[in-house]
């Protein structure tokens, strides 16, 4: 990105002098310059000022202060004396190391669910509407448009759609699919496959808005020449247009893998901020929740230390992951 | 390409039927909760998929009046509104000497504020409630404005400045010739020229902002205050057996979102396909 602006400039400024037909007006035009810089030193800075004051105060700050705090004893919201390593070992073992083994866990299934369900469906969608071009903007904005509700209003539907005596239940059991009562979401073996589902719902849009978009930017020679080759529509999917998608893809994965280790809302309108049925559905930023905010153990009892611990180990998954995820597809992207 | 073999046409069916089995997926849900809004408890068991009997507004009154949904509304309106134009202000900006002045400090700045984009804020949040606290911003919509733009502004700035470096230099020279003051050619002469910008920043921090559910979990203890998707999600365990109830709460809080996607689909969908727009 340094370089990036870099060359802008260096593309842009000096050029402009020379082109002045008389010396004196290059030399007030130089004079002008430095002058002209001071002033953008200031300006800039007042005008940076605004923006760097709400995003530091509001967001680095504390987020360095969560960062710091995690490696201090915490006595209810006040920092009391260095503990190093304390608060993360902690974290590992009885009694919550539990919750946040169980809690990995589930954020690790849900980012493959999210990858096999909604990005892998997704690919199969973009590819259609592809294929058919005819009719593409409207399935695209009918896919897309779940993604636009707040994951709050998608749960609290899915919630109402899903419960016992609902909608779902009703259907199956016309269909002769299901007898009695559905009670997924009341079941450990069903409610996180059921929530991950929810989300694909949600979010299915998104995959296929961004595979389209690549899949138009891959010039039509390759695939005609392909076709003439006497590839299959699969085969070209496979071995043509998927090489050639690989940011798209690198983009969806990251994306994807951001979303679900911050996943929250769907779990709390759904299933409690307990992760209901016994901890079946639990995610570590509930955990992190329960724990900084009190509602793990006794009603009200928060650990700060145990919380920030968390965030901090969730921060580093969360940074780790990115750069590898980015540096992965990036390796594998292919030039034409 | 006009007149496709039958055999051809044949071949690309089960490809519609998969793309219309997934529309159904999408709008059935959806027209459920439309038709339940006008139906009583016992008609939403009765009559499960069929039109109401009566298009009765019962449902949508007692959200808005008993449920004080008209207020949760208000407060998300003002939230929204306050975090949009203070995003946009404050972006704009600061993307503007990031990007078209050369200062010698442009690229660590931009890379400041960019990492913001990936930064997991939700972490910090027993520190910014201390911090809210101690600035007295808890129960308070200006608090919530000003940590949703706080959360917005590196996206924001991302956007602005990658619009602004492609517009011409003589633009502002040209102004700067003239005499006009910094403040003007921001203002006057360059954000005019990059409307889509603003537009795509607009609508996606509204739609983040509007949807947000976790600040205002964390930051608003008062009925007075709270925004639309908390009060949803109150509804749903206070009014569980009320299902009309809940189903006209879901309509009314969605309806503003609608109405936006409706009239800007196209900028939404290209906004996502050129680069994952949304969070």
């Amino acid at each position: 990105m340094l370089s990036e602006t870099a060359s802008h400039f260096s593309a842009s400024c000096p050029s402009r002098p020379a082109s002045l037909p008389h010396r004196t007006q290059r030399m007030t035009k130089l004079r002008r310059t430095t002058s002209l810089q001071h002033t953008q030193q200031r300006m800039a800075v007042l005008f940076i000022l605004p923006a760097l004051a709400i995003y530091g105060l509001f967001v680095l700050y504390p987020l360095l202060l969560s960062l710091w705090g995690s490696f201090f004893t915490w006595k209810g919201l006040r920092m009391q004396e260095f503990a190093g390593l304390a608060n993360f070992s902690r974290l590992f073992v009885f009694p919550s190391g539990a919750r946040l083994y169980g809690a990995l866990w589930h954020n690790v299934a849900w980012f493959f669910g999210i990858i096999l369900l909604q990005n892998g469906l997704g690919l199969l969608f973009a590819w259609l509407l592809f294929l058919r071009g005819r009719g593409a903007a409207f399935f695209q904005s009918v896919f897309f448009f779940p993604a636009v509700l707040s994951p709050v209003i998608v749960g609290a539907l899915w919630r109402l759609l899903l419960a016992p005596g609902g909608i779902v239940e009703w259907a199956l059991n016309g269909l002769g699919l299901h007898q009695g009562s559905l009670t997924v979401l009341g079941n450990s073996h069903t409610a996180l496959g059921t929530l991950i589902a929810v989300d694909a719902w949600n979010w299915m849009g998104l995959p296929v808005l961004i595979y389209t978009a690549g899949l138009r930017q891959i010039s039509p020679q390759v695939f005609e020449a392909a076709k003439l080759d006497g590839a299959g529509n699969a085969r070209m999917l496979f071995s043509v247009a998927l090489p050639l998608l690989m940011p798209a893809l690198g983009t969806l994965t990251t994306l994807s893998f951001i979303n679900t280790f911050n996943q929250f809302d769907i779990v709390y309108v759904m299933q409690g901020v307990q992760g209901n049925p016994s901890y079946a559905t639990d995610t570590l930023v509930t955990y992190f929740y329960r724990l900084a905010f009190g509602a793990e153990g006794a009603v009200g009892i928060t650990d700060i230390g145990l919380a920030l611990a968390l965030g901090t180990m969730l921060f580093l998954v969360l940074s780790i992951g990115t750069l590898l995820m980015l540096r992965f597809f990036d390796k594998r992207t292919v030039e034409l | 390409m006009t007149t496709l073999a039958i055999p051809q046409k044949l071949a690309r069916l089960p490809g519609w039927i998969v793309l219309l089995v997934w529309t159904a997926a999408v709008l059935l849900p959806l027209y459920v909760l439309v038709v339940s809004c006008f139906k009583t408890t016992a008609e939403i068991y009765d009559n499960r998929l069929g039109l109401p009997r009566s298009w009765a507004l019962d449902n949508f009154v007692r959200a808005w009046t008993r449920a004080d949904l008209g207020h949760n509304f208000i407060n998300s309106l003002i939230v929204t509104g306050g975090a949009v134009a203070l995003t946009i202000v404050v972006s704009a900006m600061a993307a503007y000497p990031l990007s078209r002045y050369r200062l010698g400090w442009n690229g660590i700045m931009l890379g400041l504020f960019l990492s913001g984009i990936m930064l997991p804020i939700r972490l910090a949040s027993v520190e910014l409630f201390t911090l809210m606290r101690g600035l007295g911003l808890l129960d308070s919509l200006t608090g919530l404005i000003l940590v949703y733009s706080a959360i917005r502004i590196p996206f924001a700035v991302f956007i602005f400045a990658s619009f602004m470096r492609v517009l011409p230099s003589e633009l502002d020279e040209a102004a700067r010739m003239d005499g006009a003051g910094e403040t003007r050619i921001l203002f006057q002469i360059v954000l005019p020229m990059v409307k889509p910008a603003v537009s795509i920043v607009a609508i996606f921090t509204a739609i983040a902002v509007w949807n947000d559910f976790f600040f205002p979990l964390i930051f608003i203890f008062d009925d007075r205050y709270k925004t639309v998707p908390l009060a949803i999600s109150v509804f749903v365990g206070q009014f569980r057996t009320d299902w009309g109830l809940v189903f006209a709460s879901l309509a009314i809080s969605m309806a503003p979102i609608l109405i936006m996607y409706c009239l800007l689909a196209r900028q939404i969908r290209e906004g996502v396909g050129a680069g994952g727009g949304m969070k």
